[in-house]
């Protein structure tokens, strides 16, 4: 169990949504107590992320399904936590580990008919790349629903501390490990 | 401390009477009496706590109620593209 008064944590795209989509009472509690003590930390890349998911449903959907994704949209937006931006640090670190690690170290999402495109997966690959360094230049643990992307950072950082100087380790935080 | 109590006597105040538990008023009478300030004072401060713990407990709430209206009524393959992950079918739609 995670102390949700250690915060401030960096929340990850997936993470964001499995707290907020999850029904467990010890999720929620843990989510309370969290909030009682900090806000809600988001890189500025997870709201593109989650900005551009939402676009893209509502190009994607029937007119009367449209109000209820702008509806969500809104809902978001009015709960933004602390947003912190790609400054001149992350964009080093990242460019960093994008360097080291060109390539995602696991393949394109599929589910059922549908499959993420290899341009996809690459960007979405880039984006957790930004998300770390802004987490390691914040020096915040990442609270993240994602392990074969953020541990293969994590371990890179570790390989390659001079690359990193001053910086370090990449604190991670599994979703399911919080309660 | 100076500048803090300079502040503190700048809050605009207002008299009012109050009923409260005796025991609750015995243990600011107290502390009031260890700390070398009246009365006033040790209420104001645990009110003002109180009433800041009320209002984070309102916001928390709210951002609870607001994630879940953000993220409900949507399909796992919805959700997925919510996370930045984008499926398409093999014809690109």
């Amino acid at each position: 169990m995670v102390d949700p008064a250690s915060g401030p944590f960096l929340f990850d795209t997936s993470a964001e949504s499995w707290l907020g989509r999850s029904g467990e009472a010890e999720v929620r509690a843990w989510l309370r107590a969290y909030l009682s003590h900090c806000e809600i930390q988001l890189s500025a890349v997870t709201v593109i992320e989650r900005i551009r998911g939402y676009g893209l449903l509502w190009r994607r959907a029937a007119a009367g399904r449209r109000e209820q994704i702008e509806a969500a949209r809104v809902e978001y937006l009015a709960n933004l936590g602390r947003v912190w931006p790609l400054g001149g640090a992350d964009a080093v670190v990242a460019g960093e580990i994008m360097a080291l690690l060109p390539d995602p170290p696991t393949p394109p999402r599929r589910s059922h008919q549908l499959t993420e495109s290899r341009q996809e997966r690459l960007a979405r690959w880039r984006f957790d790349a930004m998300i770390a360094a802004t987490a390691l230049v914040l020096n915040m643990p990442l609270i993240h629903n994602n392990v074969a992307d953020f541990e293969a950072i994590r371990s890179a950082i570790e390989r390659f501390p001079r690359r990193f100087p001053k910086l370090g380790p990449l604190e991670l935080i599994r979703c399911g490990a919080l309660v | 401390m100076g500048r803090k109590s300079h502040f503190a006597s700048q809050v605009k105040k207002q008299r009012t009477t109050v009923t409260l538990p005796t025991e609750s008023l015995r243990e600011a009478h107290r502390i009031a009496r260890t700390r070398r300030v009246n009365l006033s004072t040790v209420i104001a401060e645990a009110l003002s706590e109180g009433l800041r713990q009320q209002t984070t407990a309102e916001r928390s709430e709210g951002v609870l109620e607001g994630y879940k209206k953000a993220f409900a009524g949507f399909t796992d393959e919805e959700m997925a593209i919510l996370d930045g992950v984008i499926l398409e079918s093999a014809d690109g739609r």
